[in-house]
């Protein structure tokens, strides 16, 4: 019995961190290209996750709002560069962090004007109704969760290997002045970093709608844990989101169970300071040198 | 010349006009997770006042007087909550405040009514706390009353439906805010005071806007709990009974009134079958007054089923109590109301109850003397199928007698 119990919260902690680590991975396509971060990643998430919604309540079937969903997300990623980083980093200044923090509050703001501050439930086909993997219980729409997270981030990772425009991708990571002299565009490079991430950030609002419903509200807590797994993976890896992501998400749902629900955030604040004080590239993190 | 004519036309006018009016004003969350409770109240206590303005008003001192609202969104948080209380404190001509949902709310605000004096009737916060911190503080006159079953009824009536169904062993969940916590402790003083026939197994607590309550769930069902009482708001009760789904607890939830409001029974869709609130008001055309009022809450607002129809009924009871305050005084000034308040002579026809003497002259020690609502006024409530029920057809059949005594 109380292994099975300790398994149960494993998976269910397990899952909750896959999100976390997607949301974080949407952090790491961008400052690998660009040393930068969107502030406002939580607000993406939402403002997907209604504009798919809305694309349901229209009528649109299942399969089509999904893409609808992914380009809201990928042109709301590149209006987030457009707008707030790239101006910022052209002068090599930090007003991005600023700029990318007043993004997030506009929509905030306008998800309330627009839809409302209500909870609302999200439909999908996907049942919510238990499964029994020994003896564990799941229901498929956690399932599909975990699924469409290692997809997304699978396909994104093969992109970046095995194309010519992911290796320009990967070549802007590695040194940008270089990659700039061989003539790859780092302009271009950037955007489409954030075009991906904000198609991660879509992607995570319509895989975890159904379980938490959409508001606007509905990231700010997620993007606070997804903070911290960036920070405590560090930003050059983007498998170490998710083996961080998950173990973080095991811990809180072990502590919530054996030392009491109102432990749950220690494990990850812990971490974070462990990592910030020993580690501060991350446990995953390259140390980078820097020469002057 | 036309300058000071125009100054003396409105210096003539102004005062003729605040005078002609009664302000009223309705406070609650209109948005946010307890919007549902806070929205309806502000449309039942409007249809109210509505309906005695298209009667022309009340009659103050031989004149007819319509009633004018002024309307604030506390948004459930306690700063706004604060923010408002004091502009309401500082508005010379207002003549009453009704509303408020979140008993965080009601704590941080009520004070600066409070400090002047100013009339209030809560509903629908229930938090117990909402009263007794005037007791606790000895307060020797208080101007804040109550138009709700207050948690201390609420708890009790939960207690006893958990020890009527032969349950041994409970499990105790609640969300961290004032509300939640204070339930908490209503609901371990029932058991205590009904005799400790329940054996809490565990205590768990949850933050609000949590989705994943597997840990709290899984730590109440390895420990044998047999019924979960919980106390919390809509969405993340309905996080509750989808993971009770999830690991397959067919244990009931019953808990605080709040387990009535639209967005717990949408969000937990099927999953919401069979749990148990105690209610004062169930949607259901019982009488030809309650048959009367639904349906013109449908039609004004354009609705098929009223988000929170308890939040509804009292908004709407508690405007006419007021009102019938403001008659019996004779006057809009607040000081008068509340001294009225305190001694309704005449009952007033209700849509939950025939409300006769509702609140007497406030005892120090007592704060039940500022409480409407009694024990028997209360049903438990069941939820079948998306819609709430009673729970026990006897309640059913003593309201219908009770109304066409």
């Amino acid at each position: 019995m109380n292994s099975l119990i300790i398994a149960q919260m494993a998976v269910s902690g397990a899952l909750m961190g896959l999100v976390y680590a997607l949301i974080a991975y949407g952090f790491q396509l961008t400052f690998a290209t660009s040393k930068s971060i969107n502030f406002g990643q939580g607000e993406l998430v939402m403002l997907s996750a209604f504009f798919s919604l809305t694309l349901l309540n229209l009528g649109a079937p299942y399969w089509l709002m999904i893409p609808g969903g992914l380009l809201f997300g990928v042109v709301m990623g590149l209006v987030v560069e457009r707008a707030c980083v790239r101006l910022t980093l052209e002068q090599k200044s930090e007003g991005w962090i600023l700029l990318t923090i007043i993004f997030g509050l506009l929509g905030f703001s306008a998800a309330e004007n627009i839809w409302g501050r209500d909870d609302r439930p999200f439909p999908s086909p996907i049942s919510s109704d238990a499964l029994h993997i020994l003896g564990i219980n799941v229901t498929p729409v956690e399932i599909s969760v975990a699924i469409g997270v290692f997809a997304v981030m699978g396909v994104i990772e093969l992109f970046k290997r095995k194309t010519l425009l992911g290796k320009a991708f990967e070549a802007v990571s590695a040194d940008r002045d270089a990659a700039e002299l061989m003539g790859i565009s780092a302009t271009h490079t950037i955007m489409l970093s954030y075009g991906l991430s904000g198609m991660v950030a879509a992607m995570a609002g319509i895989l975890i709608s159904p379980i938490t419903t959409v508001g606007p509200t509905m990231a700010s807590a997620l993007i606070l844990k997804a903070f911290s797994v960036a920070v405590v993976a560090g930003l050059d890896s983007g498998f170490g989101v998710v083996v961080i992501g998950i173990l973080i998400g095991v811990l809180e749902s072990l502590t919530s169970y054996y030392l009491g629900s109102g432990w749950r955030e220690t494990p990850g604040l812990l971490l974070l300071i462990l990592a910030l004080a020993i580690r501060p590239n991350g446990v995953f993190g390259k140390v980078s040198i820097r020469k002057v | 010349m036309k300058k000071t004519l125009l100054a003396a036309l409105l210096f003539a006018a102004a005062p003729s006009f605040a005078a002609d009016v009664i302000k009223i004003a309705l406070t609650g969350p209109f948005s946010g997770g307890s919007a549902p409770m806070g929205t309806s109240m502000r449309d039942g206590a409007k249809l109210a006042i509505s309906e005695i303005n298209a009667a022309g008003g009340i009659s103050v001192a031989g004149k007819k007087k319509k009633i004018e609202i002024v309307e604030r969104d506390d948004e459930g948080k306690n700063e706004r909550g604060a923010l408002i209380g004091q502009e309401l404190a500082s508005m010379a001509d207002l003549s009453g405040v009704i509303g408020s949902v979140n008993t965080g709310v009601v704590l941080a605000g009520d004070k600066h009514l409070q400090e002047k004096g100013i009339t209030k009737i809560i509903t629908p916060a229930a938090g117990s706390a909402s009263m007794t911190q005037w007791s606790k503080a000895g307060a020797k006159d208080v101007s804040i009353f109550r138009f709700a079953a207050h948690d201390g009824i609420q708890s009790a009536m939960v207690v006893e439906e958990a020890i009527n169904q032969k349950f041994t062993k409970v499990a105790v969940v609640h969300d961290a805010t004032n509300y939640g916590v204070s339930g908490r402790d209503d609901l371990l003083e029932q058991i205590k005071k009904q005799g400790n026939k329940l054996e809490v197994v565990t205590t768990e607590k949850f933050n609000i806007g949590d989705k994943d309550m597997t840990s709290q769930l899984l730590s109440a069902k390895s420990k044998g709990a047999q019924a979960i009482l919980i106390w919390g708001i809509g969405p993340e009760l309905a996080a509750i009974s989808n993971g009770m789904a999830k690991l397959e607890m067919k244990i009931p939830l019953i808990g605080g009134w709040t387990l009535s409001m639209s967005n717990y029974i949408d969000n937990a869709g099927k999953n919401s079958n069979g749990t148990m609130m105690p209610q004062t008001f169930i949607e259901e055309p019982i009488t030809p007054k309650i048959k009367s009022f639904i349906e013109g809450y449908h039609k004004t607002y354009n609705v098929t089923r009223i988000p929170s129809p308890v939040s509804a009924a009292q908004g709407y009871d508690a405007v006419y109590i007021f009102a019938a305050a403001i008659k019996q005084a004779q006057s809009d000034d607040t000081h008068k109301i509340k001294e009225a308040l305190e001694d309704l002579h005449d009952p007033v026809k209700g849509v939950i109850a025939t409300w006769k003497h509702p609140f007497s002259k406030w005892d120090p020690t007592n704060e039940q003397t500022h409480e409407a609502f009694h024990r028997e006024d209360t049903v438990m409530g069941k939820i079948v199928d998306g819609h709430v029920t009673f729970a026990n057809e006897a309640d059913r059949q003593r309201l219908i007698k009770n109304a066409s005594k």
